[in-house]
């Protein structure tokens, strides 16, 4: 396989390089602003498991623009994993589930809350859906739990969601939250992934709620307005988001594109730090284990 | 109701002679010693099984999968093989995922949740009694719950790569292993030995010991508080993630991703690993001291003996001292035959481990040893041509003699092979074929063939029609060919069907014949006393590259090299048999597989000699005792994408399942639709398939094309044999659209080629369209191409004929259908455009659709059409909208002039991509990811009218479609497929 056959695969991981972008899904929320706004007046903003840091990326370029003092301009990036930095990024390498995270992120904020939180966050696949949905529906509930601690009311959160068997029951529980949820499949995401972003508007907590760590969120259960099977299930309005004239991540394309009269292969931006598997390709460089 | 399902198994347990194994929501119960099914169970709804735990009595389990757990007593009939289930508690709803759960007395069960709460209920009462919340709360990968006589030990496998130990309840935990660079999958303890067997996603298994220096009592809390754990081994073995992990009494085995099962000793050593699985990640095991069963991801279940080398093989150095020796041969007695570079021919007596020398008189070194099929006969020759022939006698002492002794005037010999037990196949210099056989104490000269010119030329493998008619031989540039009786030069030639080295062996069976060779593949060909008939058939690629030869007249077992392993396969099952690190293939070796009579019953062995540094190796191997068996015959390793159904007959009981998927295999298996579903064949594409179609040509014969990744296309001729139940696969187009490797790069290397500027194409889906016996193959391609071609079946070619660019992106499906008097072909793509093309008429006027419109937001996945009358048609289209869209389309004045009229669409009944679509009369069906499955009725008047009806749940995750089996007045019977397939009967409305 040659170095060019992935850049031919997918059209949205070479954009990316060439764009200067750390992963392709920077794509994604940019379509997803361009169908939905979520960047207008926005000044602060929270990027939760913002690893490698491609939606920071966007979130700096974008939000500059909403303002002539780039100091007003104030991004948090919050991940378990270290991440190479990025200028005008603030890091914060902590636990999405801790208070003091929270807490950093408001004093951050000199005190305000956020107008914006993302979360782009996804677990290593197991490859069992309903493990691989629920673990995704625990990061999202605790994204959205340390969201209710830094989400200034009306304010927009924005993340991605497995739509497998039981996302009924997340849509229920973030609809509690806020007025408007709606799901949407942004055009650089594929067809056949199983992923999808929900944007959250608006957000309008319960009247009694209090925001809290002590005890982490779970998600809802089949109720009747909310049935397993049958008519009664808690779906949300769907939009693909994304310029119909935008490329489509399923199509293939020639690496000269239309309008291109010259293609060069770009290195990725930004490489992997620190993955589980390091250790073990240190030593099969030493030793072949296969050869027992 | 849920006929048949087949998916990951994430639960496996022995109890007593059964097998429980955990499909979807389902138990279902097997016999351990014959595989019989015994029983299916349904236990939870909507949540996989991943946890089987019994009582200490024994008959009481708690089940447990995702956020639910229910109990359920078996009462095994074991004289009659039945088993009576008898829920004692429904399936329970817990808020939060489960990890673990074990009885802590009759009618009192624990259980931990993801968030590390340990839930305790009552079973009688169905209430939960106690919670225990840890401050430890971020997410679980795993977790483990001990109950100690006075306490209960939770152990916490947290993202963050630790164990935590803490008694339950308790706010200090006790110890923190730490260690691992990744999540804990699985944590096992066994307090016997005293040790903690943790696995992860850092590809290692940890040992740890657990010490107390005091006296306490191991189920104490007292030994836990004084323990003092350290982590004693920490073991690589796995290629991939490491799932979970089981210990016995003498072992540690580990199960992971990479489709390994390592079996380590407690000091850590790992003592063999087993490849299984179909390399689909293996989720489960369970273990006792006999048995290990585990449960993939290619939805089988396989019972492996559980002995390693030292118990189930006999290793034995052949005492012989033999100075050089060159080439060894197992004979029919199963003594030895050594030729050594000394001009001497061995015959050593295992049993009374004695040798007899045969001096050989021959005045070359180039010596050619063969034995007939039988392994009695015995011819030496050398290359000036002295041809000894000696037979080994089958009564009394063991000994050869020798029968023959004469000089062959043929030239220089430079290959020799016995065809059966009669006729020798002498190569000589020129590419002179002879074939020989005894006459009195001499030999004659049978038939005499020209094999054409190649480099190297002589024979790799021959092969002789029982009736001595037909001679089959391969050479050294991998062509086989065929040669007739008193016909000099062959008749048939099939080129390069092996690469370098040629064909290792070569069968014939009454009509066909069959070939091994280096490149892993095993070829069938048909044969006959017509040239014509005589045809490639189809080919079968196993795990490993180089294929020597079967060791049983049926075909069963297959040996070769796995890099420096001696290998035995099991081509009916798919199964390893054995492997034997001999060191790799360029040795002199022999195998053979016989049956032996041990304490009354007959056993299969197969025993295996070698030369290795010098020295000779016998290995004996009793299969029963070493051989895995499935107990569920595994399918597809990863997603299935397509798939039709085929019944041939409707009074026949098996329905077909043609499949291909993200494996890259295509599949036809056989199902009786209640318990068994069974491949019959395997066929391997280059990239995943993601399209199968059928058209039937005969009455129990069907063209099969598939297509997928790599833009590949494959047409093949399927003959189901009404008889015997057997397939007959005829392979007629393997083609690529951009051209093979070698076709497109020519000799250059992968540095001398300039950058190809073409996408790669994937073929999304595909249509055949059958016109007087012309068949015209439409495919539509993600790079937004659709691209016709002609089958040629007399001369298998697939010649392209038109491409048509007019969609702006990726074609996903395409639907083909009969209306007023036309072809309409539909096509929709990744943006929600739908267009027809009227394919009936001559490709070349074919550019622009006839119609085209635009139904949904985003991709279109499913799509079904249904004849209203003769101006109206029903389009149905679905997709990543999770919405149906139904589009009532009426022509005007003629075929060119469509609208559409009424329609009705919904996104209210699944909340994920929308992937299967059927409309069978007046019912709809649908599914999805979402694993629903939706039933609606429909009616067409002057309005389109679509009502909910019914909805059932798919254990199946990651469902891409459904095919319609069977529709009778009362039920329709679909079959969904995706990770894995499940046949589901579903009601109609009563009228």
């Amino acid at each position: 396989m040659g170095k060019t056959s992935k850049d031919k695969r997918d059209i949205y991981y070479r954009l990316a390089k060439e764009e200067g972008w750390r992963a392709r899904s920077a794509f994604k929320l940019l379509q997803i602003n361009e169908e939905y706004n979520i960047f207008d007046g926005v000044l602060r903003a929270v990027d939760l498991c913002a690893a490698p840091g491609s939606w920071s990326q966007v979130l700096t370029k974008k939000l500059r623009k909403n303002t002539d003092n780039a100091d007003e301009v104030k991004i948090v990036a919050v991940d378990l994993q270290a991440m190479a930095s990025l200028p005008g990024v603030k890091q914060i390498q902590g636990d999405i589930t801790k208070v003091s995270t929270a807490n950093e992120i408001i004093k951050e904020f000199e005190g305000l809350k956020a107008d914006l939180v993302v979360c782009d966050g996804a677990p290593d696949v197991t490859g069992l859906h309903d493990i691989d949905e629920y673990i995704q529906s625990q990061l999202l509930l605790a994204a959205l739990n340390i969201t209710t601690h830094v989400l200034k009311t009306g304010g927009v959160f924005v993340a991605k969601i497995f739509r497998g068997k039981d996302v009924t029951l997340l849509y229920s529980q973030l609809k509690l939250f806020f007025e408007f949820v709606t799901v949407s499949k942004p055009r650089s995401s594929r067809n056949s992934s199983i992923e999808a972003f929900v944007i959250c508007q608006n957000y309008n907590p319960p009247p009694d709620y209090v925001p809290t760590m002590v005890n982490p969120l779970l998600d809802h259960k089949y109720c009747d307005f909310n049935q397993f099977t049958g008519t009664n299930r808690f779906i949300v309005p769907f939009n693909a988001c994304g310029d119909l004239s935008a490329y489509d991540s399923d199509t293939s394309y020639p690496l000269l594109l239309e309008g291109q009269d010259s293609y060069e292969y770009k290195e990725p931006v930004q490489g992997p730090i620190d993955p589980p598997y390091k250790e073990i390709l240190d030593k099969t460089k030493a030793i072949q284990i296969n050869k027992v | 109701m849920s006929l048949l399902t087949r998916t990951d198994v994430t639960a496996v347990r022995f109890f007593s002679n059964y097998i429980l194994a955990g499909i979807g929501s389902s138990l279902e119960v097997y016999h351990r010693d014959n595989g019989k099914f015994i029983r299916k169970i349904n236990v939870l709804k909507g949540q996989k099984i991943y946890g089987i735990k019994s009582t200490n009595s024994g008959s009481k389990f708690i089940i447990f999968g995702g956020k639910q757990f229910s109990i359920v007593e078996l009462n095994f009939n074991y004289g009659e093989e039945t088993v009576l289930e008898r829920q004692v508690l429904c399936p329970v709803v817990c808020d939060d995922w489960l990890h673990s759960g074990i009885f802590i007395s009759e009618n009192k069960v624990a259980l931990l949740t993801a968030h590390n709460v340990v839930q305790i209920w009552n079973t009688e009462n169905e209430t939960l009694n106690e919670k225990y919340i840890s401050k430890d709360n971020s997410i679980l990968y795993s977790g483990m719950l001990l109950p100690l006589k006075d306490d209960l030990l939770v152990f916490s496998g947290t993202v963050f790569s630790e164990v935590i130990i803490h008694r339950c309840g308790d706010d200090l935990p006790l110890h923190h292993l730490k260690g691992h660079k990744g999540v804990i999958f699985s944590i096992n303890y066994n307090s016997e030995k005293k040790i903690i067997v943790t696995t992860s996603d850092d590809r290692s298994v940890r040992i740890w010991k657990v010490d107390n220096i005091e006296n306490f009592d191991v189920d104490s809390k007292d030994y836990w508080i004084n323990a003092k754990i350290t982590c004693v081994n920490n073991l690589y073995g796995h290629m991939a993630r490491v799932m979970r992990s089981h210990i016995t009494n003498d072992l540690i085995i580990s199960i992971g991703e990479d489709s390994g099962i390592c079996f380590w000793n407690h000091q850590g050593k790992l003592l063999r690993k087993v490849m299984s699985h179909q390399n689909a990640c293996i989720w489960s095991l369970d273990a006792d001291d006999r048995y290990l069963v585990t449960g993939g991801g290619d939805c089988g279940v396989i019972l492996h003996p559980l002995s390693l080398v030292s118990e189930y093989g006999h290793k034995e150095i052949v005492p012989i001292e033999i100075v050089t020796p060159k080439k060894v041969k197992f004979t029919a007695r199963r003594n030895i035959l050594i030729m050594n570079e000394s001009n001497q021919l061995i015959y050593y007596d295992l049993i009374s481990k004695t040798s007899h020398i045969n001096d050989l008189n021959h005045t070359s070194t180039y010596k050619l040893l063969s034995l007939s099929s039988c392994k009695q006969i015995i011819a030496v020759a050398d290359m000036n041509g002295k041809l000894d022939i000696f037979i080994e006698n089958c009564k009394g002492d063991a000994g050869i003699i020798k029968i023959i002794d004469t000089k062959l005037n043929l030239g220089k010999i430079l290959s020799l092979q016995w065809a059966g037990n009669r006729h020798l196949v002498v190569c000589s210099e020129n590419g002179q074929i002879t074939v020989l056989a005894s006459k009195e104490m001499g030999i004659e000269v049978i038939d005499k063939f020209s094999l054409p010119p190649c480099k190297e030329m002589w024979l790799t493998a021959s092969a002789l029609s029982l009736d001595g008619k037909i001679l089959v031989v391969g050479d050294r540039v991998g062509h086989i060919h065929i040669y007739f009786h008193g016909i000099k030069n062959p008749v048939r030639t099939f080129s390069k069907v092996y690469d370098r080295y040629g064909a290792t062996s070569i069968i014939i069976k009454r009509n066909e014949f069959i070939t091994t060779g280096r490149d892993g593949k095993i070829k069938y060909f048909s044969l006959s006393n017509d040239v014509h008939s005589i045809k490639y058939m189809s080919c079968k690629d196993l795990e490993f590259q180089w294929l020597e030869k079967f060791l049983d007249k049926q075909e069963h077992y297959i040996c070769g090299f796995h890099e420096r392993v001696f290998v035995v396969y099991d081509v009916k099952n798919n199964l390893k048999v054995l492997d034997v690190a001999c060191g790799g293939g360029h040795r002199s070796w022999d195998a053979v597989r016989y049956i032996e009579k041990v304490d009354d019953n007959f056993d299969e062995f197969i025993e295996v000699l070698y030369l290795k540094n010098y020295t000779l190796y016998a290995e004996k191997f009793q299969l029963s005792k070493i051989m895995s068996k499935n107990v569920i015959n595994g399918i597809h390793s990863k997603e299935i994408n397509c798939l039709k159904t085929y019944k041939y007959d409707e009074n026949n009981a098996s329905t077909y399942f043609l499949s291909g998927g993200e494996d890259t295999t295509l599949r036809i298996a056989s199902s009786n639709l209640t318990s068994q579903i069974k491949d019959h064949v395997v066929f391997k594409q280059l990239s995943s398939i993601r399209t199968v179609k059928i058209q039937p040509v005969d009455k129990n014969k069907i063209l099969l094309l598939s297509a997928g990744g790599r833009a590949q296309i494959c047409a093949k001729i399927i003959t189901f044999n009404q008889d015997n139940n057997e397939i007959h696969p005829e392979e007629l187009i393997d083609y690529l659209i951009k051209g093979r490797d070698k076709e497109r790069k020519g000799d250059k290397n992968w540095r001398d080629c300039s950058i190809d500027f073409d996408p790669e194409t994937r073929i999304m889906d595909l249509e055949i369209l059958k016109e007087n016996n012309i068949f015209t193959i439409i495919t539509a391609c993600s790079d937004a191409t659709l691209r016709i071609f002609n089958l040629d079946i007399d001369n298998k070619k697939l010649n392209p004929i038109k491409e048509i660019r007019y969609h702006k992106t990726c074609i996903l499906k395409t639907h083909i259908f009969e209306f007023a008097k036309n072809t309409l072909l539909v096509t929709c793509t990744t943006r929600g455009d739908v267009a027809f093309w009227d394919v009936g008429k001559p490709e070349k006027n074919l550019s622009e659709p006839i119609f085209s419109t635009h139904t949904n937001k985003s991709g279109i996945n499913s799509i079904d059409v249904s004849i209203i009358d003769n101006t109206r048609f029903l389009l149905a289209t679905a997709g990543d909208d999770n919405t149906i869209h139904l589009n009532l389309i009426q022509i005007q004045k003629d075929i060119n002039s469509m609208r559409v009229t009424k329609s009705w669409s919904s996104d209210k009944y699944h909340c994920s991509q929308i992937t299967g679509l059927k409309l069978i009369g007046d019912l709809m069906v649908s599914t999805g990811i979402d694993q629903r499955v939706t039933v609606f009725t429909l009616s067409v008047k002057n309005e389109v009218k679509c009502n909910f009806f019914s909805q059932h749940y798919s254990d199946v995750s990651d469902i891409h479609g459904l095919d319609v089996i069977d529709i009778s007045d009362e039920s329709v019977t679909i079959t969904v497929f995706g990770k894995g397939i499940e046949v589901i009967r579903i009601p109609k409305p009563i009228k």
